[in-house]
């Protein structure tokens, strides 16, 4: 029994396809990192937003936040696909398209963009209103103190949880294919329609994914470590 | 005392302070001459703090005036508060900065200092307080004394013209509260205009030169500190500090 099952895992198709599913996998980290780019930028600007004493702000970040973070990726994704660039072309009355990657960066930008704010937030609140007042009565203004005093203990109260969001995010990248980005996912739904073997081209694709997240978070928690050993963190 | 400085170093007109309903600061007048030594004493909830943190603005008074050195503060809120050092109870220094790093922040950020001249300015006040060995240290690895130094060499880093002290050593053991009384000592010797919100009634009477005793917002006794412990006007005052000695 194991021996046939050994036999239709068979890596070496896997490896047969490599070039293709290299390609892939360059698509998955290309909208990776430029997704995880929009959706940093975005939280920390939502993040201080949401604890501004500004009613205003603080009630547009909120409900910006809440937005993103309960509208499914996937539904997110269909709408900047399909919808957007119909708004977009009402609006500015002129036939407008968006390619497949720049929607699947944008939807997954803005999807992961509310759930990192909270974590900005939630880092921000964490530093203690003493150290704000210490650089208050200083003289110091409140751009500095963000910059300087408050987003640095931040950061590293957020960074657990920034990369857990990251690693969602990485796995979420999968489902980019639905729009037809030749991701991973695309190559190997190409490969198995000529080859029918579900089986190893599935599974060869879920160990990648598996692989490259235990790898990456590894590598950024070894860089990480000797925050928490100088005693401050 | 019968003839004050022309320009006090701190003039306080008629300082109110509300939060919602309750009135904490009921029309406070002072005025601080350049190197006076004003302590605040009162029961907890009587205002001092409070007083001393709308001083600088960290809490917005209700109304008044407030002038450093004859000039009124209108709008200029971060160049006021650069002209008054503040100490708190909790040191508040910056973690994943080191001790000098803490002391020449605000001269780098606010004053736009040329960073050697701050590193010589930081050390100097550094050796002030006794702690220049410590300069490269984190904070979390100094005594809670040592810290409070820190936060008193950080202030007057600033330069400022009147210090601020907001009991800035109720957090601290006995034997480390000392040093930093003595720090205190010091900085009243040197001429520094400090005005220092304390429990410590055996530094407010020793180091002083003048002692205000707040009540519900008001001043209820003021004046040098043989009069306010020798001989109290105010009832309160004498029912406070008969609370405080036993």
């Amino acid at each position: 029994m194991f021996a046939r099952l050994g036999q239709s895992l068979d890596p070496a198709l896997f490896w047969d396809y490599r070039a293709t599913l290299l390609a892939g996998l360059v698509v998955n980290i290309g909208i990776f990192v430029a997704s995880a780019m929009l959706a940093s930028v975005l939280a920390v600007a939502i993040g201080v937003a949401r604890t501004s004493r500004n009613r205003l702000l603080r009630g547009v970040s909120t409900l910006y936040a809440e937005l993103f973070r309960n509208t499914p990726e996937y539904v997110l994704l269909v709408w900047a696909y399909y919808v957007l660039p119909l708004i977009l072309s009402r609006m500015l009355a002129h036939k407008l398209a968006i390619g497949p990657v720049p929607a699947a960066i944008l939807a997954l930008g803005f999807a992961y963009s509310g759930f990192m704010a909270e974590t900005v937030r939630a880092g921000l609140l964490a530093v203690p209103r003493g150290h704000r007042e210490a650089a208050l009565a200083l003289g110091i203004s409140h751009f500095d103190i963000l910059r300087r005093i408050v987003f640095p203990q931040a950061l590293r109260r957020m960074l657990p949880d920034a990369l857990n969001q990251y690693v969602s995010l990485f796995k979420a990248t999968s489902i980019v294919s639905l729009i037809s980005v030749e991701d991973i996912m695309y190559q190997v739904s190409m490969i198995n329609v000529e080859e029918m073997r579900p089986l190893p081209l599935y599974t060869g694709a879920a160990l990648l994914y598996c692989a490259i997240i235990i790898v990456a978070s590894q590598t950024i928690q070894a860089l990480t470590r000797n925050w928490h050993r100088r005693g401050w963190a | 005392m019968t003839d004050p400085p022309a320009t006090p170093a701190l003039s306080v007109r008629n300082l109110h302070k509300s939060f919602g309903p309750l009135e904490v600061l009921r029309g406070i007048s002072l005025d601080i001459a350049q190197g006076a030594v004003v302590t605040l004493i009162g029961a907890s909830g009587s205002g001092k703090s409070t007083f001393l943190r709308c001083l600088n603005h960290l809490e917005q008074p209700t109304s008044g005036e407030i002038y450093v050195d004859g000039v009124p503060i209108t709008d200029d809120i971060a160049g006021l508060r650069a002209r008054l050092g503040m100490v708190f109870q909790q040191f508040n220094l910056w973690p994943h900065m080191t001790v000098l790093g803490n002391v020449i922040e605000a001269p780098l950020r606010v004053k736009r200092m040329p960073r050697p001249e701050a590193v010589a300015l930081g050390r100097r006040f550094l050796a002030k307080v006794n702690l220049l060995d410590k300069q490269d240290e984190y904070p979390a690895r100094l005594s809670g004394g040592q810290q409070q130094r820190v936060a008193i060499a950080r202030a007057l880093a600033m330069e400022p013209k009147v210090m601020l002290f907001d009991e800035a050593t109720s957090s601290l053991d006995p034997e480390l509260t000392n040093e930093v009384l003595a720090v205190m000592r010091d900085l009243a010797r040197d001429g520094t205009t400090m005005v220092v919100v304390t429990h410590e009634m055996a530094f407010a009477r020793e180091v002083s030169d003048r002692v205000v005793f707040l009540h519900m917002g008001q001043v209820e006794e003021d004046g040098p500190p043989a009069q306010v412990f020798g001989a109290p006007v105010s009832p309160r005052c004498r029912q406070f500090l008969s609370s405080v000695r036993a």
